[in-house]
């Protein structure tokens, strides 16, 4: 299997318990229930895209011989995690759900784990030159 | 001594249905209760309602309605929206925490009825006519109000993203007490 996509299904993979840990553990704690908007499934799923996603990029960068630009791309990805946190701000959650002031504090930690687990996992997927 | 017992049966059925009408009227807030409203770029509903309803159809002008609202229990779906909304710019709930509803006069139209009543936001108390129906133990009102007649925000900088016309969204389960 190619390395990077290696890379990128595991990244994805960590990127789920992760997540799935601190909903759970944040859920526990405080005594919320965002489950109609954040569950089990929903965050799994988009924890492997995510790390699929970045995956991508780098292969596209691999396939177009443009290696040189992956410090362009890294810097891309944590722009585009920063930007994404403008979502769990600015939501309006569904009415019946309690404490929706507490969501911004469950959501935007999970918007940086993609890349952290990404970034953190690249010495174990380096390639030999 | 058959007469007696035929007027002490009738004098006993008249006090029975007495206790029945003065019953049917005085009515008790349920669960379900909700109050939603929705503008632009502001929209959400408050939880926490309670209130006094003496309310007979066939007597409108016996009615009597009297209903307070909690503003701290305002609920956008953003809890950063919510503490604006509570905050000084918006209803100063630290100063004004209740929105009050007092009733004065009744009336009815082929189709609805009609409250005449005080309503008391942010401190300011304007009469209003509220159009509502009662179906199934349930009231409801579907009415506008203009912030600015309450002072609630003002039109400067982003507040002008909301609205100044208000809908709200009534609706009152109620149980006879």
């Amino acid at each position: 299997m190619n390395k990077t996509l290696l890379h990128g299904i595991v990244a994805g993979l960590l990127t789920a318990l992760a997540s799935i840990s601190y909903l759970m553990l944040y859920e526990s704690i405080l005594y919320v229930d965002f489950s109609q908007i954040l569950n089990v499934g929903s965050v799994g799923g988009a924890s492997i895209i995510s790390g699929l996603l970045i995956a991508a990029g780098y292969l596209i960068l691999e396939k177009m011989n443009k290696e040189k630009w992956k410090g362009g791309l890294n810097v891309l990805i944590i722009l585009l995690s920063f930007l994404s946190i403008l979502g769990p701000i600015s939501i309006s959650l569904p009415l019946e759900i309690d404490f929706p002031e507490l969501f911004p504090g469950l959501a935007i930690p999970m918007h940086f784990f993609p890349a952290l687990i990404f970034f953190g996992l690249q010495p174990f997927f380096l390639k030999k030159t | 001594m058959k007469t007696t017992t035929q007027f002490t049966l009738a004098g006993l059925i008249l006090l029975l249905s007495a206790f029945t009408l003065t019953n049917s009227i005085n009515w008790e807030i349920s669960q379900g209760h909700s109050i939603k409203f929705s503008g632009t770029d502001a929209e959400g509903i408050f939880k926490t309602m309670t209130g006094d309803i003496t309310f007979d159809e066939s007597n409108i002008d016996s009615s009597q309605f009297s209903f307070t609202i909690d503003v701290n229990s305002i609920n956008t779906g953003n809890g950063m929206k919510n503490k604006h909304a509570v905050s000084s710019k918006w209803f100063d709930a630290s100063n004004h925490p209740s929105i009050q509803f007092e009733s004065n006069k009744f009336s009815k139209t082929d189709k609805e009825y009609l409250v005449t009543g005080l309503l008391e936001i942010h401190g300011i108390e304007k009469e209003i006519t509220i159009p509502f129906s009662f179906i199934n133990n349930s009231f409801v009102a579907k009415f506008s109000i203009n912030r600015l007649d309450y002072k609630v925000g003002n039109t400067k900088g982003m507040n002008n993203k909301v609205s100044n016309e208000i809908k709200l969204d009534v609706t009152i389960p109620v149980i006879s007490k």
